[in-house]
């Protein structure tokens, strides 16, 4: 499931006050986890790649967009990114509202390094699980893509679990062509069993349980 | 009571006795209403001190939140083997500077809401708003805003009480701030000041909804309030302050949206 060479996982920091950012940067550092600090929302998605993977420590309040509008554009762009917001005292219905959204976790400023550091290994396995589905996904997707219009009626039968005399009769084509059909599928989809395809299909529906 | 008391004696002297007792008490009532009038800026400022507690903890929070960063940081460094002293003294240095900006924000707050009798020295207005800008800065970012000064080269000198014009400042920032909350996307207020004739004005500008012209007519009636748990005071008293110096605090809309408040203030040459 670990995603082959790529990347390290850095942790961006979004923090328009120097110090924190600074301060965060070098506990970070004295960890060993590679980090990437900004100044602004805007600035960060000026430079943020999805393909990167990582997770975001994001201040809530900050002038210009703000954590939660951040937030709301990364959704929009459909980005995965784990998203772990700080906050002060009196923001506790911001960072609420945050959770709503998506939120992975939120901190409360000043806190605990360790609570932060917890937090961040959880968002960053958190994050190589999502990136590890979605490329699954992604492959499973290739795959499907290359069957023929043929093929994919048959594939709808054969998820509905129909005997290859009744797909024949509803397709119009002999017993043996559907055999030949659904022999294709289960090659190009890679299942090694109908049950198998069957999740495959679900997966790339959305329809996954969790 | 006193008067009471001295009509009963000599009646000659009753006329400029009676004189000499209105006069005292009409001063002991004048120097009470003094009094009064003086504490009730200072309960003003405190209010205004008061509901800018969350922007002054939020403020603090900042470097103590760094302050806490690097010592823990120091401890994990520290407990390894071959620690470098050069990172670590780096850290230290972070440390130290937080904790005087920590105090720095205490000591402005102080400043303003000690119980300075009227002290009216000639100052350049630019520096008495670039005394209370970082405490302006604090404020607008509970707002997710910003504050831009935009303040003239040169300004001559007028004779003021600082932290009661800086006191009027606050408030009418803090009026703009919750307006620019009506706002998404980008919310700046200006604070521009010039020189006008003979005078000094100080705007106070942001891109919020405006005053209604209802509204505009009875921003000075005290009491007088649109905000849910406004006191209805800020501007009446701002506008108090600001005509016991000579001055005039006055309404425009700004252009293409929001509202304007600006405060005149005679030069020193002209007061």
């Amino acid at each position: 499931m670990i995603a082959p060479k790529e990347l390290p996982p850095t942790v961006f920091i979004v923090d328009d006050d120097e110090a924190v950012r600074n301060s965060l940067r070098f506990l970070f550092k004295s960890v060993g986890v590679a980090t990437k600090a900004f100044a602004s929302a805007a600035e960060f998605l000026d430079n943020y790649q999805p393909s990167q993977p990582g997770c975001l420590v994001l201040d809530v309040r900050m002038p210009g967009m703000s954590g939660l509008e951040l937030q709301e554009q990364l959704n929009l762009r459909g980005a995965v990114i784990p998203v772990i917001f700080i906050t002060g005292h009196g923001d506790i219905p911001m960072a609420v509202e945050a959770m709503q959204h998506g939120a992975f976790d939120f901190l409360q400023k000043p806190f605990r390094d360790q609570d932060l550091i917890d937090r961040i290994q959880r968002a960053l396995a958190k994050d190589a699980k999502n990136r590890a589905s979605l490329k699954e996904h992604d492959r499973i997707r290739s795959r499907f893509e290359t069957l023929t219009p043929r093929e994919r009626e048959v594939l709808t039968l054969m998820t509905r679990g129909k005997a290859n005399k009744v797909m024949a009769a509803e397709l119009g084509l002999s017993q043996r062509t559907v055999e030949i059909h659904r022999a294709r599928v289960m090659e190009k989809s890679g299942a090694g069993s109908l049950a198998e395809l069957v999740r495959m299909v679900l997966d790339l529906e959305g329809e996954r349980p969790a | 009571m006193a008067a009471n008391v001295l009509m009963k004696s000599d009646p000659k002297s009753n006329g400029s006795a009676l004189e000499e007792a209105a006069r005292r008490e009409l001063q002991s009532s004048e120097s009470a209403a003094h009094g009064l009038h003086g504490r009730m800026l200072h309960v003003s400022r405190l209010a205004t001190i008061g509901e800018m507690a969350a922007g002054v903890a939020h403020e603090l929070n900042q470097p103590l939140t760094a302050i806490a960063n690097y010592a823990q940081a120091c401890d994990r460094l520290l407990s390894r083997p071959g620690a470098d002293a050069g990172e670590l003294r780096e850290a230290l240095r972070e440390i130290a500077a937080q904790a005087v900006r920590a105090g720095d924000i205490i000591r402005r707050l102080r400043t303003l809401a000690g119980n300075h009798g009227l002290q009216r020295v000639p100052s350049d207005l630019n520096s008495v708003v670039t005394e209370i800008a970082n405490l302006l800065q604090t404020e607008a970012r509970v707002h997710g805003a910003r504050v831009s000064l935009e303040l003239a080269p040169q300004l001559p000198s007028s004779i003021v009480d600082r932290v009661q014009i800086q006191h009027v400042i606050l408030n009418l920032v803090r009026n703009g701030l919750e307006a620019l909350d009506a706002v998404s996307g980008e919310r700046e207020l200006v604070i521009r000041t010039a020189l006008a004739g003979d005078e000094v004005e100080i705007a106070v500008i942001d891109t919020g909804p405006g005053l209604t012209s209802d509204v505009a007519e009875r921003m000075f009636d005290p009491f007088f309030s649109t905000k849910e748990n406004g006191t209805g005071l800020g501007l009446p008293i701002s506008n108090t302050i600001v005509r016991a110096h000579g001055g005039a605090l006055r309404y425009r809309p700004n252009q293409p949206r929001g509202a304007c408040f600006s405060i005149r203030l005679p030069l020193e040459s002209h007061a």
